[in-house]
Formats: structure tokens, C-alpha cells, sequence
């Protein structure tokens, strides 16, 4: 069998390297789904890393990824290696609990998680040790919000969270400073010299791994393995490892694409690369519609966000994925892309029926297209799940509206959860059109939407739940965009238009 | 005397755990480490009629597969399989035969080289059944029960339902007014973070030493060697550090006995972990039906309760505690009466979780006592003071101390609960309804016989040693800082040996007992120290504390000092020194003090504000004030993040948790964080924990423990807001959105 049977500029050393407590670790013979908790603990024998899921959800195994920032600066992201890939590491600076002391000194971190007793039985306390690491690198306030957001990811039982919420605002008190900071030059020309220009190729035990540097190289392998899984954040595809045992034959890894990680603002569209992790975006997006950002506040965790990919968000095609309604209702587009050929295709055409998409072989979502927001435009989406924070949508429900004069230019309604699709609501859509936009005619689209749906009953929801959720959160769409005084929200938004 | 205890002293392994450096079970190294993944069964009642392990065999790396028809010899009568905390029945045997008494039994173990080997191995063992109908649902055998046995041994008397006491019915009658209602509490799992785990070495010795998650390291060694038929010294259970247990780890486990199986079989050392998915195969906290009726006098005054409740349990074990007995204990009322009964399912064998018994049948009780202020028109901490005790209602006996009045009074003084408007949907911030609700709760004041050993050097060191379990409560915190105050020296002259089967004997970590028994064990332990001391220091030249009784001295500082006269003083060192001693060891069993003449009990008030958003029904849970009464407490800091755990528990049980089951095939559908929910930082708010002053006789150092007591009454007085802000009364947990929708109740 040819192994690598691939145009292009293949890296055939077999190795993957990455810096770790200062020192670049060069791996030999690493099996392509082999996760970094694995090699930590079973490897290195790094036991502080803790497995407490294998699926992502509790963020007991949290460590940061180090990344260059400029010439000689470091940025440092929460990830959870439970489900990370060895080989996804190459090119980083690996981050673990037990690289925090330092000359025989706890970091500012340890010291407030003892001092405000952040810890009981101890389990969690190294993955939120790691969380809250990287936010004393981020620079931001530990604003109780902020601390929230850091922390949605990582479950405790013990402790009530409040010691840990305390230890997060405290934590620069006992220093400002740490080693991490006082090496980042050096470190980042630790990573600027193993930076690698090629396609990594990996082979281990009929597992083949490639991670192309550019898109042309991207192309061509994923011509020649049209069977490839490709992997982004790998917050899915490692559950196929770590919980169904499989071992994906061939996977393309698409993080180091520069290409694919595109953030274009133009004039009449943003552009987003379809290996874009929803970290990358999420500021950018937030600024342009301030509720895409709220949605992606509860979009899983910081660790699952850091690495997810908007990309794979939408091909997974799941029906209750949170980006698909929005994305629905801002009217975007998908850019698809097989080698050199293109095509443009309105996203409620893309999703064909349950995880079925309208992707051909060998084809990828190069990139998402949002139109820009008009004046005038009114947009909120909607999550409503039983936990606000780390929960699946029972229904993920986005709206957006252009009045013309007093009456309804355009509108479209985008919803997860109450089909076999992400799907919008044609039916209360069609009600609306030529409307006046009040309360008389926002009912009797609620009406309409029961014509629209039949969803279905299962442990996240029941089906007239779902069908009265999805009616008043048009109304509540309603109430927001019609200067209805009260709060609406159970997190406080800006509500400005 | 006490600059220890009663102190915000940081717990002594907080370095260890900040730095990753505590080892778990999972974490013990060994030369030649197998790894072994268990196989679940796919079905939940039947027979195995052929397991095929041809594929997982052939896989690279592993080593073996060991099921019921290959594995070595089990012990094979139910008297092996017990342990300190079974219920009556007959205990589950891990590989014992084909029969499969609930899904995801565990039906063989791959061990291999590696982990990954080992857990790829498992998924390709194949197992054919022949299957029996089964039945998971508590519904549909509601009317069907098993009506728990009247007791036979103190024992027994614990758990069954108390005597009915004077004559409910006609009291019933005669109530001017009376609530009835049925409230549900659906099946919950601990969910501790670390899963569990066992590493069984084998010795250079061929003997056992394992390092488990477990909250009785002797209970699990005593199991072990009964089920394997080895010998007491042949096994040595470990359990230095446990992330979290609840419960679950109270028994045995059967990954336990699965990695010392496999180690006996080859020969080499072999780690079992269980997967997030697995450990819903363990126990689990019973579904609860249970109806509460009270008659009231107009006054507020209660006449009669009666509390009868369904719970489940597995179809081998009758587990029960006194679910129904709470309600007639708490409050004045002179006729009361109390039916449980057993619904008996295809599922393992339900166990203690945090605040067993009280924190579900405390739950209908202050909700139904809730109902009744409705109803009577008086203030919901009103109707309680008019209803209080200051005698356990069960036996007529006074408290050893009770001071739930000032519970209710400073809780709701830091509330603000006197500006509460008493009509449900009357307060509000913005478009969110507020409400506020508040409940008792109670817990029993438990403490077990123990055994402590200390070792004092002549250099001012000590060293602690009780075989207990720390599970994150601050076991070892505590013990460390009682053992400075008892023995005159500084927390850092003190080591604490704990988790270790070999050490003096120590009943398992549960039920708030700990906190109690070893501090006074040590009490009297160093007691027995002190008094030896002062026979050394009498022994010297001019001693000045010759002829001193062994109560006039005490330990301060390194010092033996007079009580009287603290001039009168002997350095500890000087007088072990002059007598060549390098060492004083004793070890001294402390049993509880005898005082059935009295109840005890450790008590709270919880007060709880909830916002929900009107149009969805979202709510939050934004302000907890929990006010407890349990004694002494030792350490503020460990003691108040135990009560913080306890309420953020019970926002879970209000608010998210519940295990799913698709009946269909008896397995549970939720089996994982993602989708069975416990709380996250979000969900919790301001949280306030205020400790009453309770001074307590009951053990010289006045202690009660608080691990259950902060989940108590949580659930109940959340539910109660949620009428407050909603006026619609859920009596099933969790309250969810779904549940709010529809016309106010």
C-alpha cells in the first residue's frame, strides 16, 4: 500500500515537535488519534492533567496551547486535551499544571485557588488551574462575566464555584507577573524556528494524518483521500475516538491552513475561512451583530470555542448546532470549493436532510459569506436550553428584519431544534412580508409557525414546548424590535437597534 | 486553648492539589501496568448465551479478556459479597456467571498493553443474549411495591419507617385545614469529577496493594479478600486522595474486584479506569413518589402528617433509608404516620448520595409545609415557628442542642425576608418575576466508634494516623488542626497518615460522621499522650509538676503547663529526654458517647431568590442564604465550601439534574456531562452560608459534621420561590421550563 500518495511538499520526517517547560520535544511514532491527555499521563507520565469526560464537557483535563503572537510575543489558549490530537500540537507550546511553579514558588494562580480554598477534592482544580492561567495571560479584568465565560467550561461538584470565582478575581494580587511572561520572546523564537512550511505526513499503525501548510496543498490531498475526515477543532471527531473506538483510516487537518482561517470585513460581506475557529471570529462577529456574539458566549465552552470551527459547525449538519439558524436568518452563503473549481451556494440550500448536506466529494466549505449588516437591519437570535451555560438548544431560534417605511421589507426566521434540519420558518416568514411590523401581525405569524414545524419530543424538550418556545420567541423578537419597554433578556444586552 | 480549631485555616493539601501533584487512584505506577477497559452488558435482564471475544483478542497489545466463563475463582455465596454499608439482599457479583441483572453489568475486561489498545479491544467483544422483559420505570410499579420490612436490629430501626404515633386519620378529619399533595424526585448519579478507578499492584511479595477511589479503604480490603478468598494481609487498599465520591464510594466497587481479578490472573499489575458512561452503572440516588398529607389548626398549629413514599431500588437489594420518618421528626404534632414502599427495578442497586432520605423526603415535606402557609394565610417562617420543637416528636427526648429558631431568625434578618410580599406574581425586577421561598432542614448528628494513633518524637513532631478517607471534605485539614490545638503545636509539627487500609481502624467516610469521631478520637488519643507526658516530666529532678493531676495540665507550645498556675510548666522535649524516650505511641479506639436519652441533630433555615423571565420560563437562582446550626465548627473555610457545595447541589436537584432511562432497554440515556446537568458557574449567584452559635455536649469537642446538612431544604425552598414568582407549584423535580408553561396552578 502507498501511504502517502500525494503531490506537494510532504514532510516525511515523522515527527512532530513542540516546546514544552521550555524545551522543544521532538515525538517519533505518534499515532494520529493518540490525544495529548493520553500522552501526558500515559507517555510523559504527567498524571496533574486529569480525564474526567473524554468528550469535552468538563474541562478537567484543560491545558493551554501557546501560540506566537508577533515576533516575540505569546498568546495562551485554553484547550481540552482530552480530545486533541497529538499531532495538532506541532508547531506549539504545550502548557500543562505542573509547568506553573516555578524556582520552587506557586504561580499567582495556585497561590489564590489555596488561598480562597478553590479546591476540594482536588480533581478539577489542575483543569481550572489552566483555565484560569490563561486568563491571567489574556490582560482582562476578571469582571464576574468574564470569569464566567472562562470558566462555563470547566465542572466542579465540590466546591459551589464561588471560592473559584474569588480566586479569579484575586489572582493578580500575588503577582502581575509570571516566567511565562518574562521568556515569550524567547519562546517565540523557540516556535518561529520549528515552524514548519510543509504538509506534515503521519503514518502509524495504517492511520495516515496530513496537515497541509497551504491551501493548494490542502486541494490536492483532499483529491487524492476524498474519504479524509477532515479536522479542524477536533471537538467532534475526537468523540469518534474517545467514545465509538474508531479510528479514522485517513485525516486532513485543517488548522494550519492560513488561507482557510481567513477573516475578511469587506464592504458588503464578511468573510469567513471555513477552518476559522469560532475564537477567531467571535470578536468580529460580536461587533457587527451584537446577538451572533451572545449566541456564541454559550456556544460550548472557551476550550471547545478556541478550537471549534464555524466550518465544521455547519457540515456537521447537525440539527441542533447553534450557528445554522443564525446564519439562516442573516441570508448567508457558502462558499464550496473542490481543487479549483467554486461554486456559491445560499445556505438554505445546504442542508439537504438529517446530516445530509449538499457538499460533493472532495468538496470543503472554503468560506462562509454574512452579508454585512444594512441600516436599519434588526437581528437577535435566541438559545433556549435547560443549563444557560455548556447545553445543547432545545431551540436556537434567529430573526432578522428590514422595515421599509412601516411596513416589512424582508424577513427570515432561522430554527434549530424543530426539525430534521436547521430550517426557516417560510410559512411565518410569508405572513409577514408587506406587513405592518405590530402585534396583530406578529401573532398571526405565530401561527403560521405551527404550519411550519412539527418538531419533535425527546429528553431535551417536549414537541409543544418546542412549538410554543419557537412562537414567542417571535414575539419576544417582536417585543425587543418595537420599543416594548422591559427587559427581555436574562443576560442584560445592549438594546439599541 | 484552641488557636486551631474554629479557624479559616487553607487546607493542608491545597499545594498538592494546585500543582497536579496529588495522586489519584488512577495515577499509582507500576513495573509491567496493564491497562483494562470493561465491557458493559447491552441489555438489562437475561442471560449471556454466547460472548465472543475472538476480535478484541486479536487486536495489538492485548493481553486478555477475561469474562465469567475464564476468569479466576469468585467466592459463591452472597455472605462474601457484603460489606459495612450493604442493604439486605444479595449483593451483585462482578463476572460471576451469564446472568445479567441490569444494563451495562459489566460482562468482561480487556486488559492490554496500553489503554488506547484496551479500549478499542472492548468495543469489538460481542455478546449474544437471550433477554427477559424487564421493568426501569418507578411508574408503572407504583402500586406494586415492596412495603420495607418492620425492624429487626437497631440497624434496621434507622432506615425502616418510624411507629405511627396517635391517630392521624380522625386528626385528619378533624383539621380545619389540610394539604395533600405528591411530589416526585426523579433518579439523580453523584457525578463526582474523577471517575473510578482502581490500580491493583502486585507486590514482589505476590501480595495486593490497591490504590482505589473508595470512602472506606478497610471496608473495600475486607470485600476483597472475602470475594477473592485471600487472606486479611494479602490485600492493602490505598485511597489517599479521592476526587469527590458523594456516595458512590461508601460500597465497594466493582471495578475494584475487576482489577484485582485480572491482577491474580496474570500476574502483573493491571489499572482499571471507568468511563464517564460507566460510572451510571454504579449507584444512584432512588426516585422518590411520595404524598404528604398535614391537617393544620387555623391557628398554624399542625394536627397531623402523613407521609407515604415509593423509592426504587434493584430487583437483588432492598436499599431504603428513612425516607418518610423526616416529616414526623421536625415539627410538633402529635399524630403522624409514615408508609414506604419498594419499586423494585431491572437497574443496580440504588445508594447514598449527599444528604440520603433528608434531601429528597425533606424536599415534598417543606414544600407541602409551604402549600399549608399558602393556604393558612401565614407567613411561610411563621408557620414554623408556631410549629417548632424543642423535642424529638419521634421518642419524646430533648435535643442535645437545637438552635434552628436562631437559624430561622438570623437567616431571614440577612434575607430580608420580612419585606417579602406574601401574593405569588407580586414582585418583580423589570420583565423577570422574583420570587422568594425558604425551608428547614435537618440532618442526624452521627458518630461512630474510631481509632487513632499518634506518634509524638521528642523533636516536637507528631504523626496522625486513622485509616479514614479524605474525599475533599478537609478530613485531613481537620485532623491536623486538632491534633496542633490537642497536642500544643504548630499545624506544620503535625503529618496526617489517612486512606490506608493498614492504619487503625476508621468506619467509612459518610453520612457527616467523620468530622465528629476522629476529632474526638484524637481528642482522646492525645489525652492519653498528655498523660503519659506528665508521667515523664514527674520523673525529673524538682519537677515542678510532680503530684499535678493529669486534667490541671495541659499542651501549649511544646510545653506541659499547669492549668492553674502557668508558671508550673515542663518542655515536652526535656521531659522525654530525661527518660530516653524517643517516641510516645498510643492508639486508642474512641467510642461515641452513650446518650440515647437525647436527639441530635444538626439543623438549617435556607432562604432562596429566584428570577424567572416571564415569557420563557427561564430561572435563576440569584441569592442563598443558608444559616446552619451543627455545633462546632472546626474549620470556617472547609466547613462553609461544604455547605456552598451542599446549596449548589440543590440548585441541581431544584433546577437541572435528572437520569433519563429509555425504558425501552432499561439503559440510561444521559450519561454524560453534556447532558445530564450539573450546575455551572453561571448558574450560581450571591450565596451567603451563616453558622449559628450551638454549643453541643454531646463529644468533648461539641462537633456535629455538616457534609449533608447544606443540601437539605435547598430544593424545597428554590421550589418554593418558583411559586412565589410564578404561582404555579411544580411537585416534580427538576423544575423545568417546560413544567412553567401554562396557566398559573
Amino acid at each position: 500500500m502507498v501511504l502517502f500518495d500525494v503531490p506537494g511538499k510532504l514532510n516525511m520526517t515523522g515527527q512532530i515537535r513542540f516546546v514544552l517547560d521550555g524545551e522543544v520535544r521532538e515525538l517519533r511514532g505518534v499515532a494520529p488519534t493518540m490525544t495529548v491527555l493520553q500522552w501526558l499521563r500515559d507517555d510523559a507520565r504527567r498524571c496533574g492533567t486529569k480525564e474526567g469526560c473524554a468528550e469535552g464537557d468538563c474541562g478537567a483535563c484543560t491545558v493551554a496551547i501557546g501560540e506566537r503572537r508577533g515576533v516575540d510575543d505569546m498568546r495562551y489558549r485554553a484547550v481540552n486535551s482530552c480530545i486533541l490530537f497529538m499531532p495538532m500540537l506541532d508547531g506549539k507550546e504545550l502548557v500543562t499544571v505542573e509547568s506553573l511553579k516555578h524556582e520552587g514558588r506557586l504561580h499567582p494562580v495556585q497561590r489564590a485557588m489555596v488561598e480562597c480554598h478553590g479546591s476540594q477534592c482536588g480533581f478539577c482544580t489542575p483543569g481550572f488551574v489552566m483555565s484560569l492561567f490563561t486568563l491571567y495571560h489574556s490582560g482582562k479584568e476578571p469582571q464576574r462575566e468574564t470569569v464566567d465565560d472562562v470558566l462555563a467550561g470547566n465542572l466542579c461538584r465540590c466546591t459551589g464555584y464561588r471560592p473559584i470565582i474569588e480566586a479569579a478575581q484575586r489572582m493578580r494580587e500575588y503577582g502581575a507577573k509570571d516566567q511565562f511572561h518574562r521568556r515569550a520572546a524567547a519562546t517565540a523564537r523557540q516556535l518561529a524556528a520549528i515552524e514548519r512550511r510543509d504538509t506534515l505526513a503521519l503514518e502509524k499503525d495504517g492511520q495516515r494524518y496530513f496537515a497541509p501548510a497551504n491551501l493548494e496543498e490542502f486541494t490536492a490531498c483532499f483529491e487524492q483521500y476524498p474519504e479524509a475526515a477532515l479536522v479542524g477543532g477536533a471537538t467532534d471527531i475526537g468523540l469518534w475516538v474517545t467514545k465509538r473506538h474508531q479510528r479514522p483510516e485517513t485525516q486532513i487537518y485543517t488548522g494550519d491552513i492560513a488561507e482557510l482561517r481567513r477573516l475578511k470585513i469587506g464592504d458588503d460581506c464578511i468573510e469567513i475561512g471555513g477552518a476559522a475557529s469560532l475564537g477567531d471570529v467571535f470578536d468580529a462577529l460580536l461587533a457587527e451583530f451584537a446577538d451572533f456574539g451572545e449566541i456564541l458566549r454559550r456556544f460550548g465552552s472557551v476550550q471547545v470555542r478556541n478550537v471549534a470551527t464555524l466550518g465544521g459547525n455547519i457540515a456537521n449538519a447537525s440539527p441542533i448546532g447553534d450557528i445554522a439558524p443564525l446564519l439562516l436568518a442573516l441570508d448567508a452563503a457558502l462558499l464550496l470549493r473542490r481543487n479549483r473549481e467554486t461554486r456559491l451556494l445560499p445556505i438554505d440550500e445546504f442542508f439537504l436532510a438529517y446530516r445530509k448536506t449538499a457538499l460533493r466529494n472532495s468538496e470543503f466549505i472554503d468560506a462562509i459569506r454574512i452579508p454585512r449588516a444594512r441600516s436599519g437591519l434588526k437581528f437577535r437570535a435566541y438559545k433556549i436550553s435547560k443549563r444557560f451555560d455548556q447545553d445543547i438548544s432545545a431551540v436556537c431560534g434567529a430573526f432578522a428584519l428590514q422595515l421599509d417605511g412601516s411596513r416589512i421589507a424582508e424577513i427570515r426566521m432561522g430554527f434549530g431544534g424543530m426539525a430534521a434540519v436547521p430550517k426557516r420558518a417560510a410559512n411565518a416568514e410569508a405572513a409577514l412580508i408587506g406587513e405592518a411590523w405590530n402585534e396583530a401581525s406578529a401573532r398571526a405569524a405565530m401561527r403560521a409557525i405551527e404550519r411550519d414545524f412539527e418538531p419533535m419530543t425527546d429528553m431535551r424538550a417536549s414537541a409543544p414546548y418546542r412549538l410554543k418556545l419557537a412562537r414567542n420567541l417571535l414575539l419576544k423578537f417582536f417585543l425587543e424590535t418595537s420599543n416594548q419597554p422591559g427587559a427581555t433578556r436574562v443576560i442584560r444586552r445592549d438594546m439599541a437597534a | 486553648m484552641a488557636p486551631y480549631i474554629g479557624t479559616a485555616t487553607s487546607r493542608v493539601d491545597g499545594l498538592a492539589k494546585v500543582t497536579g501533584t496529588a495522586k489519584y487512584a488512577a495515577e499509582y505506577n507500576a513495573p509491567g501496568l496493564a491497562h483494562a477497559s470493561m465491557v458493559g452488558a447491552t441489555i438489562a435482564k437475561g442471560r449471556i448465551t454466547r460472548i465472543d471475544t475472538t476480535a478484541a483478542l486479536r487486536v495489538d497489545g492485548v493481553i486478555t479478556v477475561l469474562t465469567h466463563e475464564n476468569r479466576p475463582p469468585l467466592a459463591d455465596n452472597d455472605q462474601a459479597y457484603n460489606d459495612d454499608v450493604a442493604p439486605e439482599g444479595t449483593p451483585f457479583r462482578p463476572l460471576y456467571d451469564g446472568r445479567i441483572i441490569f444494563n451495562g453489568q459489566p460482562i468482561a475486561l480487556v486488559v492490554a498493553n496500553t489503554l488506547e489498545a484496551a479500549r478499542f479491544a472492548a468495543s469489538l467483544v460481542r455478546a449474544d443474549y437471550l433477554t427477559e422483559p424487564h421493568v426501569t420505570d418507578i411508574h408503572t410499579k407504583r402500586d406494586r411495591g415492596l412495603a420495607v420490612k418492620d425492624p429487626i436490629t437497631p440497624l434496621d430501626a434507622l432506615f425502616a419507617p418510624p411507629k405511627q404515633r396517635g391517630a392521624p386519620g380522625p386528626a385528619l378529619d378533624g383539621a380545619d385545614v389540610r394539604h395533600d399533595g405528591e411530589y416526585y424526585v426523579p433518579i439523580e448519579h453523584h457525578n463526582p469529577m474523577e471517575p473510578f478507578a482502581s490500580t491493583a499492584v502486585v507486590e514482589s511479595d505476590g501480595r495486593l496493594t490497591i490504590y482505589d477511589k473508595t470512602q472506606g479503604v478497610q471496608n473495600v480490603q475486607r470485600y476483597l479478600c472475602s470475594v477473592l478468598g485471600l487472606k486479611q494481609d494479602d490485600v492493602r487498599v490505598i485511597s489517599t486522595f479521592v476526587g469527590g465520591a458523594f456516595g458512590v464510594g461508601l460500597r465497594p466497587q466493582f471495578q475494584a474486584v475487576l482489577a484485582a481479578l485480572a491482577a491474580r490472573a496474570l500476574g502483573r499489575s493491571v489499572r482499571v479506569v471507568l468511563t464517564r458512561q460507566q460510572m451510571y452503572v454504579l449507584g444512584y440516588r432512588p426516585a422518590m413518589i411520595q404524598r404528604i398529607v398535614v391537617g393544620a389548626n387555623a391557628n398554624g398549629t399542625l394536627n397531623a402528617i402523613t407521609h407515604d413514599a415509593v423509592t426504587v431500588t434493584s430487583q437483588h437489594e432492598n436499599y431504603y433509608r428513612q425516607e418518610t420518618g423526616w416529616s414526623g421528626l421536625l415539627y410538633s404534632c402529635a399524630n403522624a404516620k409514615y408508609a414506604h414502599r419498594l419499586a423494585k427495578l431491572d437497574l443496580p442497586t440504588a445508594c447514598d448520595m449527599r444528604g440520603p432520605s433528608a434531601a429528597t423526603g425533606v424536599y415534598a415535606l417543606e414544600c407541602a409545609m409551604d402549600e399549608l402557609a399558602a393556604a393558612l394565610k401565614i407567613d411561610p417562617v411563621e408557620l414554623r415557628l408556631r410549629c417548632y420543637s424543642d423535642r424529638d416528636q419521634h421518642d419524646n427526648r430533648p435535643y442535645s442542642s437545637k438552635a434552628l429558631r436562631e437559624c430561622y431568625h438570623q437567616g431571614a434578618e440577612a434575607f430580608g425576608w420580612h419585606t417579602r410580599n406574601p401574593e405569588p406574581r407580586a414582585m418583580r425586577d423589570g420583565s423577570e418575576l422574583v420570587g422568594w421561598g425558604m425551608a428547614s432542614g435537618v440532618w442526624d448528628a452521627f458518630q461512630a466508634a474510631i481509632t487513632v494513633r499518634i506518634r509524638l518524637s521528642a523533636n516536637g513532631h507528631a504523626e496522625v494516623a486513622c485509616a479514614t478517607s479524605d474525599i475533599g471534605t478537609g478530613t485531613a485539614t481537620v485532623m491536623t488542626q486538632v491534633a496542633a490545638d490537642m497536642l500544643g503545636l504548630p499545624l506544620d509539627s503535625v503529618s496526617v497518615l489517612l486512606g490506608d487500609s493498614t492504619l487503625p481502624a476508621s468506619p467509612v467516610e459518610g453520612g457527616s460522621w467523620i468530622a465528629a469521631s476522629v476529632s474526638n478520637g484524637i481528642a482522646a488519643t492525645a489525652d492519653a499522650i498528655r498523660k503519659e507526658l506528665l508521667r515523664l516530666a514527674a520523673l525529673m529532678p524538682d519537677s515542678s509538676l510532680s503530684g499535678t493531676e493529669a486534667d490541671d495540665v495541659g499542651l501549649v507550645d511544646g510545653m506541659l503547663v499547669s492549668r492553674r498556675d502557668n508558671a508550673r510548666a515542663v518542655s515536652i522535649a526535656d521531659a522525654m529526654r530525661h527518660s530516653a524516650v524517643d517516641q510516645i505511641e498510643r492508639e486508642i479506639t474512641t467510642n461515641p458517647i452513650e446518650d440515647a436519652a437525647r436527639a441530635h441533630n444538626t439543623h438549617s433555615a435556607v432562604f432562596a431568590e429566584v428570577k424567572v423571565d416571564e415569557q420563557l420560563g427561564v430561572i435563576r437562582v440569584t441569592r442563598v442564604v443558608s444559616a446552619i446550626a451543627a455545633g462546632r465548627i472546626v474549620n470556617t473555610k472547609t466547613a462553609t465550601s461544604q455547605i456552598l457545595g451542599g446549596v449548589v447541589w440543590g440548585i441541581g436537584m431544584a433546577l437541572h439534574e435528572e437520569t433519563a432511562i429509555d425504558h425501552r432497554f432499561g439503559r440510561v440515556m444521559n450519561a454524560n456531562f453534556a447532558e445530564y446537568h450539573v450546575p455551572v458557574h453561571a448558574d450560581v449567584h450571591n450565596i451567603k452560608v451563616i453558622f449559628v452559635d450551638e454549643a453541643d455536649d454531646s463529644n468533648p469537642l461539641g462537633i456535629k459534621g455538616v457534609g449533608e446538612i447544606g443540601i437539605v431544604g435547598v430544593a424545597a425552598a428554590i421550589a418554593n420561590a418558583v411559586h412565589h414568582a410564578t404561582g404555579k407549584r411544580v411537585r416534580d423535580l427538576p423544575i423545568t421550563l417546560d413544567k412553567l408553561l401554562g396557566k398559573p396552578s
